[in-house]
Formats: structure tokens, C-alpha cells, sequence
């Protein structure tokens, strides 16, 4: 009889020992693959802003004074003009536009799509994926430009506002039970990146 | 079940609990590790766009009013006095020199998140032949000290939030 006994506490306690140490472990993989997703995410984001940033930095260099700096101005494309290699005597064309959400349609995650630029008209090239990139504009006097900014407001450009979001292409599913309205069906980690940035330097020294 | 095994199995459950409560410790912490990366990705662009407005500032209130040259720093706005000059210099962009950020506190949310960032603003004359020490006299190098720290959601229980400081050295010049 006590032997019998001593049979079920054992099973009893190594059924306990095998349940924690399960959930330990799903533990363990869902944080680890996170993790790995947040400082993928934040690699990623780094890369396309530091592109984007230099770039940026550099709007209206060169440009003459009685010139517009940035030619086209929209929610998520813009135009303007920079001096990329400092020559002096000619003015390149920078365009960075969003792709289409359907180009990244065999990724896992359903917002990604490609960030392009384009230099003097040629063909576009993806400098990354991300999953926002919205441009604000605003006056010297702080106002906010309708968009697309209209022809004749472009000169009133004084500050463009960068806000880029990205989100890892592919996530560990979430369990079905576990998904709620509105909630997506998978772990997206996220890192977003917002900066203003002048359109012209020098403009009031 | 003897009373020792009974004993050992407690024992074991006990160093059991230790390593599990451990092991979730450093999951948690693991997290918020990277959680803070992502606010120091925030802190770093809101210091660095605050930083590009000032970078577009005139140097002084005498040279942003004037396009004469200023060739004596006892023209400049006293150091006591740095910082905006008039009531309608109320916020960025009513500022229309580099001082006028001097003794500002501005909190940003950043479109996309919940998250808010307080910004603390100084601005000091320093030596232009040692940018780190902050000068009593006017000269013609201002610094701007910028400390960015997440203001909202506080720091939880053993959180450790980090503050970012950054710097810019604007010295002034005049195109004859």
C-alpha cells in the first residue's frame, strides 16, 4: 500500500515538474524569438534612417536663395534638390517615394513595403522595408501644409517631419484563442523613428 | 514516504521555484532592455530634430535684428539674460535666435505611440578655445545642452529609465 502511494506522489510531483518546465520553455522561445524581432526591427530601422537622415540633412545645400529647395511634397513622397557631391556648379534631384504594399505581399507581415529613392530621374531604388513613412510639412510660423503642398506653397516649406515605423517581415503566430478583434494574428515587433528636419540651412544666420 | 524524502522533495521544489522566479526575472529584464532601446531611438531623433530647428536659429538676438557684423561680443545679450526675449517669443517657432531655447521645457509625443519625452533645455557662452567650460563673459561661441528623457508611461517598479544628453556648439559668423 505504501508502495502504491509512493507511486502516485511521484507522478503527481513529476507531472507538476514536467508542466512548469514546458511552460518554461514556451516561455523562453516566445521571449527569445520577441527579443530577436525587437533588435531585428531596430537594426533595420537604424539602417534606413541613417540613409534617410544623411540624405535629409543635406536638403538645400547648395541651393540659391531665390530657389525652391523642395519640388514635390506629399503624404509619402518627396522631391528636392541638393548638392550631392558638393561640385558647386550643379543641383541633383532626390526623390523618395513608398511602394506599394502588394510588391511584399509573400511576407508574413501585410504592411511592409519598400522605401525607394531615386536620384536625378533615374530608376528607383529600395533603400529598405518598412512599414510607415509619413511626411508633414510645416511653415516658419509652425502651421501645417495641406497635402499634396501645392505648387505655389512649396517655398513656405520651412521644417519636414519624417516619421518612419518598421516591423519585422516574419513573426511567431499568436495561438487563434488568444486573438482578439482588431488584434493581428501575429507578434510584429516595431520601432518607430520620427525627426524634423530643415528644408533649407542657413536661412536665418 | 519517509519523512527524509518527504523533506528532500521540498527542498527540491524550493530550489525548483528559485530557478524558475530567476529565470522569469531575467526574461522580464530582457525585455525592457530592448523596450529601452526603443526609447532611446526616440530621445536620440527628438533631441536631434530640436537640435536641427536651433542649428537654423540666428546666433543672437542683435545679429538675427541687424546684417551688420558683429565684431565686439559685449554686444551679445548678456548671459544672464539668454533666453527668449519677449513675450512673443513663446514657443519654437516664435524663437528667432539660438538663446531663446535657454531654460525651456518641452514635452513631444511622437506620432505612432503612447509614449511622451520631456526635453530640458540650457544655453550657455562657453570658451571657444575649450567648448566644455561654460564662460561668465559673452564670446562668440553658445552652446545648447539638451537632456531627453521618457516622460510618460513612468518608470514601473525596477525600471531604470536612461536620460539623454546632447550638445550643440554654434559659433558665429558673418558673410561680408
Amino acid at each position: 500500500m505504501a508502495t502504491i502511494f509512493d507511486l502516485i506522489a511521484s507522478l503527481v510531483f513529476s507531472g507538476a515538474l514536467f508542466l512548469i518546465i514546458l511552460t518554461a520553455n514556451d516561455t523562453a522561445l516566445e521571449t527569445q524569438a520577441t527579443s530577436h524581432g525587437d533588435m531585428l526591427v531596430q537594426q533595420m530601422l537604424i539602417n534606413v534612417a541613417q540613409m534617410v537622415e544623411g540624405e535629409f540633412r543635406n536638403m538645400g545645400f547648395g541651393v540659391p536663395e531665390n530657389q525652391k529647395t523642395v519640388l514635390l511634397a506629399d503624404t509619402s513622397s518627396i522631391t528636392f534638390l541638393t548638392d550631392m557631391d558638393r561640385s558647386g556648379t550643379s543641383l541633383d534631384t532626390v526623390r523618395y517615394t513608398l511602394g506599394p504594399v502588394s510588391e511584399l505581399s509573400r511576407t508574413q507581415n501585410e504592411q511592409d513595403r519598400f522605401l525607394y529613392r531615386a536620384l536625378n530621374g533615374g530608376t528607383k531604388q529600395n533603400v529598405g522595408v518598412v512599414t510607415l513613412f509619413t511626411l508633414r510639412y510645416f511653415t516658419r510660423d509652425g502651421d501645417t501644409l495641406a497635402m499634396p503642398v501645392p505648387a505655389d506653397r512649396l517655398t513656405e516649406i520651412h521644417v519636414v517631419e519624417v516619421t518612419m515605423e518598421v516591423q519585422n517581415s516574419y513573426a511567431p503566430y499568436r495561438p487563434t484563442w488568444a486573438v482578439q478583434t482588431g488584434q493581428r494574428n501575429a507578434l510584429y515587433s516595431s520601432s518607430l523613428w520620427q525627426q524634423t528636419r530643415l528644408a533649407s540651412q542657413n536661412s536665418r544666420r | 514516504m519517509s519523512t527524509g524524502q518527504t523533506i528532500l522533495t521540498i527542498a527540491s521544489f524550493l530550489f525548483l521555484t528559485t530557478i524558475l522566479t530567476n529565470f522569469y526575472t531575467l526574461v522580464a529584464s530582457t525585455g525592457d532592455d530592448i523596450a529601452n532601446g526603443q526609447d532611446g531611438i526616440l530621445e536620440t531623433t527628438i533631441s536631434t530634430s530640436y537640435l536641427e530647428l536651433a542649428q537654423g536659429m540666428s546666433f543672437d538676438e542683435v545679429t538675427d535684428s541687424s546684417d551688420a557684423a558683429i565684431a565686439n561680443a559685449t554686444l551679445l545679450t548678456l548671459p544672464a539674460n539668454l533666453g527668449p526675449d519677449c513675450s512673443a517669443e513663446d514657443s519654437i517657432q516664435n524663437f528667432n535666435d539660438f538663446d531663446d531655447f535657454n531654460g525651456l521645457r518641452v514635452e513631444k509625443q511622437p506620432g505612432g505611440t503612447n509614449k511622451r519625452f520631456m526635453t530640458r533645455f540650457a544655453v550657455h557662452y562657453v570658451d571657444p578655445n575649450n567648448v566644455t567650460t561654460i564662460s561668465a563673459a559673452r564670446t562668440f561661441v553658445k552652446r545648447l545642452d539638451l537632456a531627453t528623457w521618457r516622460s510618460f508611461p513612468p518608470a514601473s517598479r525596477g525600471e531604470r529609465l536612461d536620460t539623454l544628453h546632447t550638445s550643440l556648439v554654434f559659433g558665429y559668423f558673418h558673410f561680408d
